[in-house]
């Protein structure tokens, strides 16, 4: 039963780590291509740019960590006001 | 000279205390050092200037007399609910409703009946990473990131971005943290550069410099500050070439109770302030009140009513322009 359960453990061990190459080569791929895109335009508006990135997207991005974070909470926990 | 003394000996480990009292400059001194004979303590603790404390940060030698004499006074209701999702991941969600004051040219308060709801974000893993990001109704948002790279280099970034052009401010800070001594570099938005310095000169004297350029106005300054630090008191200096000095002191009178003031002097509005204040940090409440010489009174309650339940009551009373603000407020959650 130990045996067992160490079993499961390492499996899911190993579909995770899978998991987080896969996420990892996505996100690369998607960043390569927000940056390329981003380095064509002009000062000025990069600097517009990037100060609207900024401004709608770092709450997003802290929730995002949180939410990744160990110990992961659930989406009913973020949603629910208790 | 000390450098000698301190390198031909093999440090000795941390003697037992037969004394009974502390070594007043740490347990790291007094493992270096060689053991005392009885009844010479005081007199000859050496000071080993090779191995001084690390200084507190440069903005934040004020911290103490900021914390006793400036709490957040507010008029209206207050009320915060903070959320913990897990050890470091928090959300909020703030409330308030009453006057904020606005800048007025004449003499006149103008106040401005506002309500507004702040949501907020937390993700806190000290020491790596630390994001903090309050979004307003009105759409400003206040960022604030602070992120170690190494063990000695930190980032530290704070913004303010606001839906109309032109008002958003932001500076991105980097923290430089020595054996005994910190270095900063700040740049922020209108071309703004900043450096500074602080060392320690002894275990309870820190000084330190700055420098800073301001591109859109083709302003620069230079300021010096020091801190002297015990157990029992902190006092501090400022001076800049925009002719700012300013002067605090903090008393610890006992475990629970601190006295402060300070003293503010602008060369160039000849405007000079100076304000004492108490604090009074007691098992269930924290009180401070404070009167300043420009004979404003003020008060903040911080009550705790049960586990994560804090009441909170705030008054600032300014019989001379005629300013009376109260306000209440709860909050809730750790």
């Amino acid at each position: 039963m130990a045996s067992a359960a160490a079993d499961a453990a390492q499996s899911s061990a190993a579909s995770a780590a899978r998991l987080a190459r896969e996420w990892s080569t996505w996100a690369m791929k998607k960043s390569e291509k927000m940056v390329i895109s981003f380095a064509r335009i002009k000062p000025r508006k990069k600097k517009k740019k990037a100060k609207v990135v900024a401004h709608y997207g770092f709450i997003p991005l802290v929730v995002l960590v949180g939410m990744r974070s160990e110990p992961r909470p659930s989406l009913a926990q973020l949603l629910s006001p208790v | 000279m000390g450098s000698a003394a301190s390198a031909s000996a093999p440090p000795p480990p941390p003697p037992v205390q037969p004394h009974g009292a502390a070594p007043p400059y740490g347990v790291g001194l007094a493992g270096i050092l060689p053991p005392k004979p009885d009844g010479d303590e005081k007199k000859e603790e050496k000071v080993d200037y090779l191995n001084l404390p690390c200084p507190v940060a440069y903005e934040e030698i004020q911290r103490e007399a900021l914390m006793s004499l400036k709490p957040e006074l507010f008029e209206g209701l207050r009320f915060d609910f903070t959320k913990m999702l897990s050890q470091k991941f928090a959300l909020s969600h703030s409330v308030l409703m009453g006057s904020l004051e606005v800048p007025s040219q004449s003499a006149d308060v103008i106040k401005v009946p506002t309500a507004q709801y702040e949501f907020g974000a937390n993700f806190i893993d000290l020491p790596q990473l630390m994001l903090i990001g309050r979004l307003m109704t009105d759409g400003r948002l206040n960022a604030r990131v602070k992120c170690d790279l190494t063990e000695n280099l930190a980032l530290k970034v704070n913004a303010q971005l606001t839906s109309e052009p032109h008002y958003s401010q932001g500076m991105f800070n980097f923290d430089y943290k020595g054996t005994d001594y910190r270095a900063q570099f700040q740049i922020g938005n209108n071309a703004f550069y900043g450096a500074n310095y602080i060392q320690s000169v002894t275990p309870n004297l820190s000084m330190g410099t700055e420098i800073f350029w301001l591109g859109q106005q083709r302003k620069s300054g230079i300021g010096f500050n020091s801190r002297y630090n015990t157990d029992k008191m902190v006092g501090t200096l400022q001076v800049a070439s925009t002719g700012i000095v300013a002067l605090s002191y903090v008393q610890k009178v006992s475990e629970k109770v601190s006295l402060a003031t300070d003293f503010m002097y602008n060369h160039m509005s000849r405007d000079v302030t100076s304000s004492v204040g108490y604090d009074y940090i007691l098992r269930q409440c924290r009180l401070r009140g404070k009167i300043d010489s420009n004979g404003v009174v003020a008060a903040y309650l911080e009550e705790r009513l049960n586990m994560g339940v804090n009441f909170l009551l705030s008054a600032e009373i300014d019989h001379a322009k005629k300013n009376y603000k109260f306000g209440f407020g709860m909050t809730v959650g750790e």
